[in-house]
């Protein structure tokens, strides 16, 4: 109960923000990233949390929609035309990769997305009839601050809200079969291989619409800003740490992200030792071997206290 | 002729590179299931040592794998100890993520105390070349080569003639098996990855010679090696030089008709085509023809 | 004898794993409504030929026919819609789930066409209910004991609502009581329409439940019947006897 209580208030504050303090820029921009990190955490969330399939090549996705962002709006498309569009070429070229990659299993799907995550930099660099090249796209005018920034929101409220439906329907079971034990959903009567494949597409589809959003705002896309392999990391690292197979561990990750990258930019010793790296790394170790359930795991540890309860239940919640 | 002879010849010689690259990966994954993320990041730290011993001591970088060796072998035993022993009864994606994280955490420690900076190393012996048969070879290649082939034949030696090479073989074959048979497991699995380590950190100072570097270097060679590994087969050290030669025949033969900054697309495709395709790698392939 | 079209039916399965052929040319036919035993010695083939009939593997010749309809080398969620689900031997709980969750997930993917959310839950209760578990709902399907899961296993089976049930080695590793229990709920379900096929090594259990049995040795039917006629059969009991001078 009190926990809806705090997240109406959450949200309230956060739907009157930029009404409440119109000049506030900084804080604008840093909760305009909040929210769009939250809704790419929460995208991959969807493959990698949900079904279990790790993904570290989705930075294709989120580059095809900033691409289709940046290439349409300078065909005269209206920015928010452009972003389903960009979510729809993300999908669909996620239907192409993803049945191939879905034969694998666990650490060679992993290592498989790392390879086409990589590829498909590659071929947005060498492609530069269509994007340019290495030297990019630019876009020629933003939205101002505030709109921006309520982009954000929804998009990150639309990607929450469409997980927890997930979650709970009827395909949210599937996918949590398929996390379990593939083969004993299988004899259950869940074709893995479409469940996974719908997945993604979601997933795709979510994250090549936050690209969108991300080309807005940079006004500037190259290969290695949208499809490198760095953005591919962060999309694993925030909701790892958040807590994995959650709605909202994605976006504590976000949160956490968000601060830490913003602290890079005004922490000069942060900054001149790379230390977010490590920070991430250990947070990464850390997790892995003392509370995969992550930063919410380890709060509902605490709030349980060791009661003879039976953990939280990943589904029925 | 001549030109063919060439590609030939620098694809013979990056395939030494390539194989050195991955016996550590594949020892690794052989005896421990484990598959280490953090390789890229032990190729840096090894060439970064290696380059820092003869930026701060003016020791040659020839001589760098005498400290390079058992320091990153210590290194190895204490991160299986510390961290992947707890592991290791888990799902392999949760040692993945793992090593990841070291991984991470190893680029800090180049970026901290070496700075973004790219280094690189120049000696005489860096910047030879000499001529064989009409064709400009860098000794440094050659070197790489002898070095990667000689490791090979080490590895081979000690790991057939040596008890504790044949103990090491027990447990990647058969874990269970050997710990019945007496073998000390946890032991091995902390030499072999020791040993894992030492060589991709022994692979890092020969790249040093070779390549201008910087903290993320190893990431494109990274997914190499993972080509390498998986095109040989995963469990075998023969297994890597075969697939670290088709993987550099590949490449150069390729480069012929693809512009360069595509060429490491060549391995991408391969490594995933070969993941889907043929799971137990070509090595595999061809032991189970020679069944039939 | 005229009999009706059995429910399901091998012909001429036969499995081979590189140089050893495991099954070899078995014919089998169960009728609908019966309890349907498959025994053996050890290393009879049992476990490869149930995972034939479920499904789960692949014949390397034959076929498995289901109301008449090849089932074999489709896709094992597509036979689990069509009637057809297994058990596994060594149980597989999802364990990020509750009991109740599990039991969902069969009444959310068997037979029934998509129901929706409640009705897969009550579904998913009165399952509960029938298999004991009733009580255990909630709680997170690896607290459970060995013999709980064993019954979670069946009851996530039987929510797929379907026509054949296979169970395999269901009563491994049980105490004579729970056996009772497992034998006792394996008839309650029987009687409910469900066609069971039950493989098995415990044949004092087997011998009570079952109308008819089959019986394997080294991948070959040796006999077929009633379970007295079986258990009588000299080949059968040589077959037991010779695998255990030899074990």
């Amino acid at each position: 109960m009190y926990r809806l209580i705090a997240l109406g208030v959450a949200v309230f504050g956060f739907l009157i923000f930029p009404i409440a303090a119109p000049h506030a820029e900084y804080a604008l921009d840093v909760l305009f990233l909040m929210f769009l990190y939250g809704a790419m955490a929460t995208s991959w969330n969807v493959l990698g949390g949900f079904s279990g399939q790790v993904s570290f090549g989705h930075a294709a996705f989120l580059g095809i929609g900033a691409y289709a962002t940046a290439l349409l709006a300078a065909a005269g498309w209206p920015l928010w035309a452009t972003f389903p569009a960009g979510g729809l070429l993300a999908a669909l070229y996620s239907l192409l990769i993803g049945p191939p990659a879905f034969r694998l299993r666990g650490p060679y799907f992993a290592i498989a997305t790392i390879g086409i995550g990589e590829a498909t930099r590659l071929i947005a660099l060498n492609w530069s009839s269509l994007t340019g090249g290495a030297s990019g796209v630019t876009l020629s005018s933003a939205p101002p601050a505030a709109v921006q920034y309520y982009v954000s929101l929804g998009l990150c409220a639309a990607t929450v809200g469409a997980a927890a439906w997930i979650k709970r329907s009827r395909f949210g079971y599937a996918l949590a079969a398929v996390r379990s034990d593939p083969d004993a959903a299988e004899t259950l009567g869940v074709n893995t291989t479409i469940a996974k494949t719908q997945a993604l597409f979601i997933s795709a589809f979510m994250l090549g619409v936050a690209g969108g959003a991300y080309a807005m705002h940079y006004l500037y896309v190259s290969p290695d800003s949208t499809f490198g392999f760095s953005t591919s990391i962060s999309v694993v690292i925030m909701p790892i740490i958040g807590g994995i197979g959650t709605i909202f561990g994605p976006l504590l990750g976000a949160a956490i992200f968000t601060a830490l990258r913003e602290q890079l930019e005004a922490n000069p010793f942060l900054a001149k030792y790379s230390l977010d790296l490590s920070v991430f790394g250990l947070l990464l170790c850390g997790i892995v071997l003392f509370e995969p359930r992550g930063l919410l795991g380890i709060f509902d540890r605490l709030v349980r206290r060791g009661a003879a309860r039976a953990p939280k239940d990943s589904v029925t919640q | 002729m001549q030109d063919t002879l060439a590609t030939l010849i620098s694809a013979l010689l990056a395939a030494g590179l390539y194989a050195t690259m991955s016996y550590g990966l594949a020892l690794i994954y052989g005896v421990l299931k484990v598959i280490n993320l953090a390789n890229a990041g032990v190729l840096m730290l090894g060439a970064y040592v290696t380059w820092w011993m003869w930026d701060a001591f003016h020791v040659d970088p020839l001589l760098a794998p005498i400290v390079v060796l058992p320091l990153f072998f210590l290194f190895g035993i204490v991160l299986e100890r510390v961290a992947i022993r707890r592991v290791i009864e888990q799902e392999p994606i949760v040692s993945l993520l793992l090593l990841f994280g070291v991984w991470l955490i190893l680029q800090n420690v180049a970026y901290a105390i070496w700075t973004g900076d790219t280094r690189s190393i120049e000696t005489p012996f860096v910047e030879a070349t000499f001529k064989l048969g009409g064709i400009q070879l860098a000794w440094p290649r050659v070197y790489v080569f002898v070095a990667g082939a000689l490791t090979l034949a080490v590895l081979q030696l000690f790991l057939t003639k040596t008890q504790f090479g044949r103990a090491i073989r027990a447990v990647s074959q058969d874990r269970e098996a050997a710990r019945l048979a007496g073998i000390d497991v946890e032991r091995i699995y902390a030499v072999a990855f020791g040993i894992g380590i030492a060589l991709s950190a022994f692979a890092g100072s020969l790249l040093s010679l070779l390549f201008p570097f910087g903290p993320d270097f190893g990431g494109a060679l990274q997914l190499k090696s993972f080509c390498v590994v998986v095109l040989g087969g995963l469990d075998s050290f023969v297994g890597v030089a075969f697939g670290a030669i088709l993987l550099s025949l590949a490449e150069a033969f390729g480069l012929r008709w693809m512009p360069a900054s595509l060429q490491n697309l060549i391995s991408f495709v391969l490594l995933v085509v070969v993941l889907i395709a043929f799971p137990k790698g070509i090595a595999g392939i061809i032991r189970s023809l020679r069944r039939v | 004898m005229n009999r009706p079209e059995p429910i399901l039916a091998g012909r001429g399965l036969t499995k081979r794993f590189g140089g050893l052929v495991a099954v070899r040319d078995v014919d089998l036919a169960v009728q609908a409504g019966e309890i349907f035993g498959l025994i053996g010695p050890n290393g009879a083939g049992k476990s490869t030929l149930f995972r034939l009939i479920a499904g789960i593997m692949r014949p390397s010749g034959g076929e498995v026919l289901f109301a008449g309809k090849r089932i074999s080398g489709r896709l094992t969620s597509t036979i689990c819609r069509l009637g057809v689900v297994a058990t596994h031997q060594i149980v597989r709980p999802f364990k990020n789930l509750s009991v109740l969750s599990n039991v969902m997930v069969g009444a959310f993917f068997g037979r029934q066409p998509r129901p929706a959310h409640e009705r897969a839950r009550e579904l998913a209760l009165e399952t509960l209910e029938t298999c004991g578990l009733r009580d255990r709902a909630d709680a997170a399907a690896s607290t459970l004991n060995l013999a709980g899961q064993k019954r979670l296993e069946i009851a996530r089976a039987l929510a797929t609502d379907p026509e054949v049930l296979l169970l395999d080695e269901v009563l491994a590793g049980l105490n004579p009581t729970e056996t009772d229990r497992t034998l006792e709920l394996v008839r309650a379900i029987n009687a409910r329409g469900v066609t069971i096929v039950i493989v098995e090594h415990n044949l004092r259990a087997i011998r009570g439940v079952c109308s008819r049995l089959a019986v394997l040795d080294e991948g070959r039917k040796i006999a077929e019947g009633s379970p007295d006629e079986v258990l009588r059969d000299p080949k059968v009991v040589e077959a037991y006897l010779g695998s255990a001078a030899h074990a």
